[in-house]
């Protein structure tokens, strides 16, 4: 194993964990999401780092186009949680 | 290899970008869309009965290399309810919505909707599994909200934030399991995964993503909101389907993928919760005062059931006992989705004419809709699970594997789950035969009424009668991974 | 051996970096101040990503994960106005039991991730893409599992996007434009927007042999469409929405119309046949950055514009549902 994929690997795991309680315990639905995609970095962050495979070989591809497909997936998500948000706020002033 | 698998995914996702290209045809796209995905549907059914599991694998590829559809009769069952429902609920909702303008909006997500439960139910590809997710998470969400009022738009909120941190948590399962098996590819994994803690952690993980999003107590709190106040049909939708999509894949990972690392003590956590939900969401249904939030909290319950079997399934060695235990589960959660859906159909269409659904203001409903009223006590019957329904016969089963097996904890909450259910489902009906003038608009047009009574009697009458029938269909073939 | 330390530190600098970062982001209880160090964050993870031999995800993430969720966050934060400030994050019993139990969650996930990995083979994958990027039709190996090989996830991926910005739209119209950009701002602007037409250009072309891709370009056509929203323009660049419609739809149409003609060719889905690969994945590529632009940018938006389509009631005049 790969000093690099361990220290990664365990810094996803903690970016995972901290996202997931921010989540819970934040009270703005802004924070909440910022939170969530800090979750969703961490499980990223790992799979790239099991990807890597040193600097002789090429990395394994897989989970790079995986981690893409999520990106996308997350800014989804979140323009969707702040559309609803703000129509909350418009429907709050009404 | 087969390509009828493609079929249930390409034809509602092709309809969703034509309802987007001409909005105003919409609702005549959504529905020759859902016409032509039941026939392809049917079709997929036949040549499964005659051949056995059928895989489509894309793009030619290997599969983990790439991606391989997959029906087994597991699928089939669900595709079925799936489109059978879709088709209803479709029919009623070119009738609810007024203007051209909310059809616009509702055809094209509803559509993306019925494609991501295809595209979950035929997946043999963990990863593509969590997009499917996410497209019926970020669908359901976006239907949910189209009513547009503040408690629509929070419960809609709500339901998305839980629903990513479910995401979440099932993807970080999903990269632990290539971490360590280096393939996405179900077969194959079924063959691999062996007793470890990569395994049981991967498990873990994405079981509580799943359990969130099949709402089981305790992490229902979000799905009396958004199911109470999204437009009827998305509620029928929401309830009947999407919540069972989460459950088909606990199904899938506990009893198929996952079976050969899993200690059957594990599964009496989900057999506990479970009947934890069927007494919580029961006695909430009895104290709700509206009827679509009765109707909500009575999914709670009625899934809570679904989660009981589990223990009971894991208990037996694969068998003919197991086979008729796992029918019952099917149809158990087949009789639901029907029922659910007709009662939320039904909900909507008393909401419209009395302007509220108020239970307790709900006189006179009787007499002015009685085909919607006789559409309640149907949905009634199989929600309680009373003869002929197809619930009977799967509460029937539970019971039995549960005395057989000596595990007398679910005989009692069936019991008083059955019984609650009664109450609230006669509370409804009481104030409906009431006397009172609840519906001020009188229904110009009795036909809307049809598509919630056909599904309530696919409920109550087909499914039961019809039980053996997919018994048969079900059982013996269903859980196949392991056996290819 | 010196080389190696130095990696070794600027790994763990880097490391610590992002967990401070994310720290500092999900736990400042200034909202304002959150959403920079998200972009910061967003921006470090770009570095990360190159440093771990992943070029295209570094581009992805600079366009789409700092550049536009950035974008939208402190759009987000405009709307608040004066009310967004100060966020409570919650204290007390809860709340510290719940940081106990994540401190566990942690351990127990980290000595699960490092046994695992000391008994996983490390090759998982790549072997088995490398014998077969041959017959892909591409030589960048992520462009060639994104189009070729997982071209089924990609698919279903733009049906995400189209979803949430079909979501978006049904909620209600676009946000307040800003006014008239200034001389400066503008000429700016001017020079920006083509630049940034032509990388995409240059990204779509060279994601067959080289880091980028459809998702690449598209995100720079929308940063594009966003440089023109925020320099005055209301309709960002976009044209009228019969023809949004139709570029909406554009990425998810190429897939399905060139997947169900093979189908009608006899082969499997999406199975290109030999030598019209190439063909088809730049096609496709070509179709999915219009969309993905579009989508991007209409998210950005926030709602339907003028014209959209069929009015439908606002929430005021929707008969027949009671709101209790």
């Amino acid at each position: 194993m790969l000093f690099a994929e361990l220290i990664y690997a365990l810094t996803g795991i903690g970016l995972f964990v901290l996202g997931l309680r921010g989540t819970l315990l934040r009270r703005s639905l802004l924070g909440r999401i910022l939170a969530i995609n800090i979750c969703g970095a961490g499980v990223f962050l790992t799979l790239i780092a099991i990807a890597y495979r040193g600097p002789g070989l090429s990395p394994d591809p897989l989970p790079h186009a995986l981690v893409l497909t999520g990106i996308v997936v997350a800014v989804s998500a979140t323009a969707l949680a702040l559309a609803l948000g703000r129509r909350l706020r418009e429907s709050e002033d009404e | 290899m087969s390509s009828l698998p493609v079929w249930p995914v390409l034809l509602p996702l092709s309809a969703a970008l034509l309802a987007v290209l001409w909005p105003r045809r919409s609702a005549w796209i959504g529905m020759s869309a859902s016409l032509a995905t039941l026939l392809a549907v049917m079709l997929l059914v036949s040549q499964l009965i005659d051949q056995g599991p059928l895989t489509h694998a894309i793009g030619g590829w290997q599969p983990g290399l790439g991606i391989a559809l997959r029906a087994d009769s597991l699928a089939a069952a669900l595709l079925l309810m799936s489109s059978l429902v879709a088709l209803g609920v479709g029919w009623y909702a070119t009738g609810y919505f007024s203007s051209i303008g909310r059809q616009a909006q509702f055809w094209p997500l509803w559509l993306l909707l019925l494609a991501a439960l295809h595209a979950m139910f035929l997946s043999a590809d963990l990863f593509n599994l969590y997009v499917t997710l996410e497209l019926l998470g970020l669908s359901a969400v976006a239907l949910a909200a189209l009513g547009g009022g503040r408690a629509a738009v929070e419960a809609a909120l709500r339901y998305l934030t839980v629903g990513l941190l479910g995401s979440m948590a099932f993807l970080a399962g999903v990269a632990l399991i290539y971490a360590r098996y280096g393939t996405l590819d179900m077969l194959a994994l079924a063959q691999a995964i062996e007793p470890e803690p990569a395994a049981w952690t991967a498990l873990a993980l994405m079981s509580a993503g799943l359990l969130v999003k099949s709402a089981l107590f305790p992490l229902h709190f979000w799905l009396p909101p958004a199911h109470a106040n999204a437009p009827a049909p998305v509620s029928a939708a929401l309830s009947a389907l999407v919540v069972k999509a989460a459950v088909y894949l606990m199904l899938r990972l506990w009893l198929d993928l996952f079976a050969p690392a899993l200690n059957p003590a594990a599964s009496w956590l989900l057999g506990l919760l479970g009947a934890a939900a069927v007494l919580w969401g029961s006695w909430n249904a009895l104290r709700a005062q509206r009827l679509k939030l009765l109707a909500a909290y009575s999914t709670v319950a009625q899934l809570g059931y679904l989660f009981m079997f589990f223990p009971l399934l894991m208990a037996q060695p694969a068998g003919a006992a197991r086979d008729a235990a796992f029918g019952a589960l099917v149809l158990m959660a087949l009789t639901h989705g029907f029922a659910k859906s007709a009662l939320f159909l039904a909900a909507g269409m008393i909401q419209q004419r009395a302007g509220h659904d108020r239970i307790e203001d709900l006189g006179g409903t009787a007499r002015a809709l009685p085909v919607t009223t006789f559409t309640l006590a149907l949905a009634g019957v199989a929600l309680i699970g009373l003869p002929p329904s197809g619930a009977f016969l799967a509460k029937w089963q539970l019971l039995s594997s549960a005395f057989a097996l000596g595990q007398w904890l679910w005989i009692p909450v069936v019991a008083i789950g059955s019984l609650m259910a009664a109450a609230y489902m006669f509370r409804v009906l009481g104030y409906a035969f009431g006397p009172g003038d609840a519906v001020r608009h009188p229904l110009a047009d009795g036909r809307e009424e049809i598509p919630a009574l056909l599904l309530a009697l696919v409920a109550t009458a087909i499914l039961g009668l019809g039980g053996a029938l997919v018994w048969e269909l079900v059982a013996p073939g269903a859980l196949q991974l392991e056996a290819s | 051996m010196m080389a190696t330390q130095l990696w070794q530190i600027t790994d763990l600098l880097l490391a610590l970096l992002a967990l401070g970062l994310g720290w500092a982001a999900v736990s400042s209880r200034d909202l304002k101040r959150s959403v920079v160090f998200f972009i910061a964050f967003g921006l470090l993870l770009a570095i990360i990503w190159a440093r771990l031999r992943a070029p295209d995800l570094a581009l992805a993430e600079a366009a789409i994960g700092a550049g536009l969720s950035g974008a939208l966050l402190l759009s987000a934060l405009r709307d608040e106005g004066e009310t967004a400030g100060v966020d409570d994050i919650q204290r007390g019993p809860i709340a510290a039991l719940l940081s106990l139990l994540s401190i566990g969650l942690a351990a127990a996930l980290a000595w699960v991730l490092v046994y695992t990995l000391g008994i996983a083979d490390p090759v998982r994958m790549a072997d088995e893409i490398a014998a077969q990027i041959s017959n892909s039709g591409v030589t960048n190996p992520v462009t060639a599992v994104l189009l070729n090989f997982r071209a089924y996830d990609t698919l279903l991926e733009l049906a995400v996007l189209l979803a949430a910005v079909l979501g978006i739209l049904a909620l209600g119209p676009a946000r307040p434009a800003y006014r008239a950009a200034g001389p400066l701002l503008d000429g700016l602007i001017r020079w920006l927007v083509p630049l940034l037409v032509l990388t995409a250009g240059y990204l779509l072309w060279a994601g067959a042999h080289a880091p980028g891709g459809a998702f690449q370009a598209g995100a720079m056509l929308a940063a594009a469409a966003v440089m023109l929203r925020l320099g005055g323009h209301p309709g960002a660049g976009l044209p009228g929405p019969p023809l949004q419609r139709l570029l909406l739809t554009a990425g998810i149409a190429a897939f399905a119309l060139v997947g169900i003609a093979l189908m009608a060719a006899g082969h499997a889905l999406l199975q290109y046949p030999a030598g019209w690969s190439g063909v088809l994945i730049l096609l496709i590529e070509t179709a999915a950055t219009l969309a993905i632009a579009t989508t991007l940018a209409m998210a950005y938006i926030g709602g339907r514009p003028v014209g959209w389509g069929p009015e439908a009631p606002t929430t005021k005049t929707v008969h027949n549902e009671e709101r209790n």
